[in-house]
């Protein structure tokens, strides 16, 4: 049995009830529905930013490539928003899977870059495949249609009912995302964020663990993708740009990428700063640039990191010999697989 | 007078440190009914921003004019403007708000085709009438049409055949084309070289160059060995610009004439010297010394704007869209969606309105405006705003496809 924070029930009686109270604050459902789906997106980036240490640029890539798959699906193929919600998440993460190998080595700005490159690879065929994906203008002329359990229609056209739609969504993803990062693959992850070398020198395949990250990321941004491409019934290749991806880290880092729900307090700052400051001034992106500043500058654990209280850290005692291995890493730097050996001697 | 805006409203509300008090409206209407509001979307950031600017510029305009003959219906009219950056998402989420929280009864904006095509969508299933400014992509009243759109810029389409026509018939019909690689620019040689073939004439070649291209002299070298009677560029943004540099350089521009698409006086403007040649088409043109009620309407621009601009095509297209709809609306007697949309269908606008010579009406059967093309040579020497030397104006049914070839089919409720 996990124990929740009384401040996470509040959270799902606030989303459960959001359209009650939205519209009287000043807000509509779209805003609403529109958190919700950036907030699964900079939720599952932050398995591979807060939680593995990869600092992927690319996102938009999978969010985008799952909104054109939905998209594709509801013109082409058949008229079911289930199954739009299928094709773009598989097809997004399978994209994600496929290009996992490509990034799960690389570190730091490297992996930032490799990322970016894979992710304006999509954005240009999106652009120049005129005639499948609408180029430049975007793909249109698409519909969520009504979702049907037996003789029951549950009519998603309606802007409520489908913010419920991408509620449910949501609670799955939160669901899965919770589970694996309670599970030892999780600790892995945060293993592999604190120290890569020590968790290689553990025996661990970290690049595995790390294309695993990568592809489960990228399957749930891929979701996020299908769901957006249903809010309006469009997408445009902005939809897979690296701005875009850009966003999403800088709403996690607002919002704190140690924490789980860091991400959803970023894209909810961002998102309603942005709606609420663009009907104001011309000078929007000015104020939330300011905003992100001052953020990093005075929290520069996001907000969530100033407000929670860090739990106490349990240290402990290190073993002798990892102790003298990292002696040794220090001085040499030689490269890894020599140190793994040098690791071995050490603790012999 | 420009009126009180939201967005003005709020700017001063913020001044004073009070915008969330500011955003009641605090105009008082005395007809006791509340205000028609109008939700307009346009890019007031990003690379369109001078666009967009112009376009609210005319709307607000033409709002002072319909406020000071009693609104619409004889209600007031409120406009409430939206930045969308032109970005596709934020166009629809910005509908969504006008629509949803401002409970705007009707919208229009648009410079960039993809927010026209995001909004398009929006404006169909809420069945709000939404009239696009700006936006020139053909599907927005072709396949992606909707009984819901109307479009007061021309179409591609009309673009090209407005220039073609004029420029075969002062030239010759042999032309060489430059082509930006990738699919879009595909597609509009395509469409140029049907025009040219449909009019009798022969495509002499046509040079594929990348995206980002910096040097063109093998293009124009080739080009200049076919010997053209015309050559065509469709490249555009800053390979535009090398292009042109480059077959200024050349000389070219003294031995053919060299031609291209939709020219906008903001371009114009934004253009190098060096740059500033050829034949292009505008949408409308400030400078019409035979039309009724121009020089009336340019004065009246310059008076309420007085940073020393003139009104371009994008001003025209806010005034012209927001009047537009106040037409629609008088000629239903209603503004519910789907009678104020049969109001608009065939609507011809008013000389004052129109401010150019030729009918300029609503077709029926996709509700594009046939408003001219203005194909012209961009005055080499000339300084803002005397910029174009305005050849002929087509009527916008001469350039565009009929109707039974756009490939719309309205889709009223039933």
């Amino acid at each position: 049995m996990i124990r929740r924070h009384p401040v996470e029930i509040l959270l799902w009686i606030a989303l459960a009830t959001l359209p009650l109270w939205l519209g009287p604050l000043g807000g509509y459902t779209a805003l609403g529905t529109k958190i919700l789906i950036y907030g699964i997106a900079a939720l599952a980036l932050n398995l591979v930013l807060g939680f593995t240490g990869g600092l992927s640029f690319g996102h938009a890539a999978y969010f985008g490539l799952g909104a054109y798959g939905a998209g594709m699906t509801l013109k082409y193929l058949v008229p079911s928003t289930p199954l739009a919600i299928v094709v773009g998440t598989l097809a997004g993460g399978l994209a994600a899977t496929l290009l996992g190998p490509l990034v799960m080595r690389r570190r730091g700005i490297y992996f930032a870059m490799i990322t970016i490159a894979i992710g304006q690879l999509f954005y240009f065929i999106a652009v120049r495949w005129n005639n499948v994906t609408g180029g430049e203008d975007g793909l249109a002329g698409f519909r969520r249609q009504p979702l049907h359990f037996g003789s029951f229609v549950f009519d998603v056209q309606n802007e409520i009912k489908y913010y419920y739609l991408v509620l449910f969504c949501f609670v799955i993803a939160v669901v899965i995302m919770r589970v694996l990062l309670a599970s030892p693959l999780g600790h892995t992850w945060v293993a592999i964020r604190e120290n890569r070398r020590r968790a290689l020198f553990l025996g661990l395949r970290t690049d595995l663990y790390v294309w695993a990250a990568f592809a489960i990321s990228g399957t749930i941004t891929a979701l996020a993708g299908t769901l957006n491409a249903m809010l309006f019934n469009f997408t445009s290749p902005q939809d897979l740009h690296w701005i875009l991806s850009g966003n999403f880290v800088i709403m996690i880092v607002m919002g704190g990428m140690r924490k789980f729900w860091g991400p959803l307090v970023g894209v909810t700052i961002f998102v309603v700063a942005q709606d609420y400051l663009s009907s104001l001034t011309d000078n929007w992106m000015s104020l939330i640039g300011l905003l992100f500043v001052l953020i990093v500058l005075l929290f520069p654990k996001g907000i969530l990191g100033l407000i929670a209280p860090r739990r106490r850290e349990v240290s402990t005692p290190r073993a002798p010999g990892i102790q003298q291995a990292d002696a040794v890493l220090e001085e040499d730097g030689s490269p890894l697989r020599d140190s793994t050996k040098s690791l071995r001697e050490a603790t012999k | 007078m420009e009126g009180f805006t939201r967005r003005k409203a709020l700017k001063a509300g913020l001044a004073l440190g009070a915008a969330p008090f500011a955003a009641t409206p605090f105009l008082s209407y005395g007809q006791g009914e509340s205000p028609i509001k109008v939700g307009m979307h346009d890019p007031l950031t990003g690379t369109y921003a001078a666009e967009g600017e112009s376009e609210v510029r005319g709307a607000k305009l033409a709002l002072a004019e319909i406020n000071a003959k009693g609104g619409i219906l004889g209600r007031k009219v409120e406009l409430l403007i939206e930045d969308d950056n032109a970005n596709a998402g934020l166009a629809a989420q910005k509908a969504h708000k006008l629509i949803e929280k401002d409970g705007c009864s009707m919208i229009m904006g648009a410079v960039s085709s993809a927010t026209a095509l995001s909004v398009n969508q929006v404006a169909a299933q809420k069945g709000v009438p939404y009239m696009v400014t700006g936006g020139h992509t053909d599907p927005v009243t072709g396949k992606e049409c909707h009984w819901t759109t109307f479009r007061i810029c021309t179409t591609t389409y009309m673009l090209a055949n407005g220039l073609a026509g004029t420029l075969y018939q002062k030239f010759g019909g042999k032309w060489y084309f430059i082509t930006p690689d990738y699919a879009y620019g595909h597609t509009l040689q395509a469409a140029y070289a049907k025009i040219l073939q449909g009019l009798g004439g022969q495509v002499l070649g046509n040079s594929l160059s990348p995206l980002g291209t910096t040097d063109f002299s093998s293009y124009l070298i080739k080009a200049q060995s076919t010997n053209p009677q015309v050559l065509i560029l469709l490249v555009d943004g800053q390979d535009l610009v090398n292009c042109m540099k480059q077959a200024v350089q050349f000389g070219l521009q003294k031995k053919m004439p060299i031609g291209g698409g939709l020219s906008e006086l903001e371009v114009l403007n934004a253009l190098p010297t060096e740059a500033r040649i050829g034949w292009w088409t505008l949408e409308w043109y400030w400078n019409q010394p035979n039309t009724p009620h121009v020089k009336e309407w340019v004065d009246s621009y310059r008076k309420t704007y007085t940073d020393g601009s003139y009104p371009s095509a994008r001003t025209w297209f806010g005034y012209a869209g927001l009047h537009a709809l106040a037409l629609g609306a008088a000629h239903a007697k209603s503004i519910e969606p789907t009678k104020l949309a049969r109001g608009l269908e065939g609507l011809e606008l008013p000389p004052e309105i129109k401010l150019q010579p030729n009918k300029v009406y609503f077709r029926k059967e996709d509700h594009q405006l046939m408003s001219s093309e203005f194909p012209g040579e961009i005055n080499t020497n000339g300084k803002y705003p005397d910029l174009f030397k305005v050849a002929s104006i087509v009527p916008g049914d001469k350039a565009a496809l009929p109707a039974s070839e756009t490939g719309c089919k309205l889709d009223y409720p039933a």
